[in-house]
């Protein structure tokens, strides 16, 4: 499964014609907001007013993807999003408490369903084919990557677009807070990883690959596989589901050039890595991603843009201190709240 | 009646995120469908709601709608006939 484009909205300069993480945008605070384009210049005024933020990233992303690999109408759309479009959502919420359930105004009810961001994708394309959402918490994503790579070998799409979506909202967050996810002191993301403690800086972003069965001479990079597992017992079964995942490529861990994980500040969260490191990934060159993107749970979009480029410009951006090796193959490895893991591999074209 | 019309104008413009319109750039009597502000079918439920809300005037027969949504001259002596004369 090829890359043939892909397009990314995130909390660093990464839309557009940008260079590859030259300059990383520095945060301070307990989250990440995405950077977002002008979005008149890439979708009909129209259509805008009735778009909440992630709607607007979603379409924008998706379209510019397209419009990259040159594609007017894909044979497929599916995305992937844990929260769905929640600023919608809680429009809608508050306004049936505040009207005691009478008179909704409907734009907020009919914007919050999850599939929303592909069927306006859909609509705006007047595209009739294959529509999909997958909204399975830390795995939404990944199943989305999954099912575009079925339908690709079964023979049933030439090319896909398939993207990561979601949002912080006010509610949720203060909501994840409380609940422990984030971090109660302000820190920079860029000590995020080297000083960890109790949770981490929360994140968002919308990013879409439009994948293809063929390769192309400008593609970016190759998905190899991809792999998930769901509540690992201990240890030994991540080592093991790895090593099975290694194993159903014919490649072994000397064969990858550098593990990006989604290691995220949070102790309980790292230690998985740290186990890994030391088990599984000893000689591989390791580096995080979620201080570029915070966390979230379809971030594996974020980590798959990155792996893509690096693939594609052949290094890792100096801003990642990481440069100098050539970088061939890249091997994803994330968890969320250690319950969705997820194994991606990916090779240069 | 102006004063109503002036209203509405900007409740119209914050009910339906009409971004880049003014009040003083709708015309008391423009259509607000099709060719004239390009409202579409939503729109028509946001007004709806709109003047259940603000107005407290329901609109009993649907088959009105076109009628009464015309301009904003035409919802606002909606509303004007639609109120309860005070006992």
């Amino acid at each position: 499964m090829y890359i043939r484009a892909a397009s990314n909205i995130s909390p660093q300069n990464t839309f557009g014609n940008q260079p590859f993480l030259s300059e990383l945008v520095e945060y301070t605070g307990d989250k990440l907001s995405c950077i977002e384009p002008d979005y008149k210049a890439l979708i009909d005024p129209k259509l805008i007013r009735r778009m909440s933020r992630i709607i607007k990233m979603g379409v924008a992303c998706g379209m510019d993807c397209l419009q990259q690999a040159g594609i007017d109408l894909p044979d497929a759309i599916i995305t992937g999003t844990a929260y769905g479009c929640l600023e919608d959502t809680n429009t809608f919420l508050s306004k049936m408490v505040q009207q005691n359930e009478e008179a909704l105004a409907p734009t907020a009810f009919i914007q919050s369903t999850h599939n929303t961001i592909s069927a306006q994708i859909a609509l705006l394309l007047q595209c009739h084919s294959y529509n999909n959402t997958f909204v399975n918490g830390g795995a939404s994503f990944e199943n989305a990557l999954l099912d575009a790579m079925m339908l690709l070998r079964e023979g049933g799409a030439r090319n896909i677009l398939v993207g990561g979506i979601d949002e912080i909202t006010i509610n949720s967050h203060a909501i994840l807070k409380r609940m422990g996810l984030y971090r109660r002191q302000s820190i920079s993301p860029f000590e995020l990883l080297n000083f960890p403690d109790k949770g981490t800086m929360a994140g968002e972003g919308a990013a879409f690959f439009l994948l293809s069965n063929q390769p192309s001479d400008n593609a970016w990079a190759k998905i190899d596989g991809v792999s998930g597992f769901y509540k690992p017992r201990n240890t030994a079964e991540i080592q093991q589901q790895i090593s099975n995942f290694l194993s159903s490529q014919s490649i072994s861990i000397d064969d990858i050039d550098l593990v990006l994980t989604g290691k995220n500040g949070d102790t309980k969260n790292d230690s998985v890595y740290q186990q890994m490191q030391h088990a599984v990934f000893i000689e591989t060159p390791v580096i995080g991603y979620k201080h570029l993107c915070g966390e979230y749970p379809t971030s594996s979009a974020f980590a798959l843009w990155l792996a893509a480029n690096i693939l594609k410009t052949g290094g890792v951006p100096a801003a990642l201190e990481q440069a100098g090796t050539p970088v061939k193959k890249i091997l994803i490895y994330n968890h969320y709240q250690n319950t969705h893991h997820s194994l991606i591999l990916l090779s240069a074209c | 009646m102006d004063k109503l019309m002036a209203d509405l104008k900007e409740q119209i413009i914050e009910q339906l995120n009409l971004q880049d319109v003014k009040p003083e750039e709708i015309g008391d009597d423009q259509p607000l469908f099709g060719d004239g502000l390009g409202l579409d079918s939503i729109d028509a439920l946001e007004l709806i709601v709109l003047l259940q809300q603000k107005y407290k005037v329901k609109l009993s027969n649907a088959e009105e709608g076109p009628k009464i949504f015309r301009s904003v001259r035409t919802i606002a002596e909606f509303i004007e006939n639609s109120k309860i004369p005070n006992a």
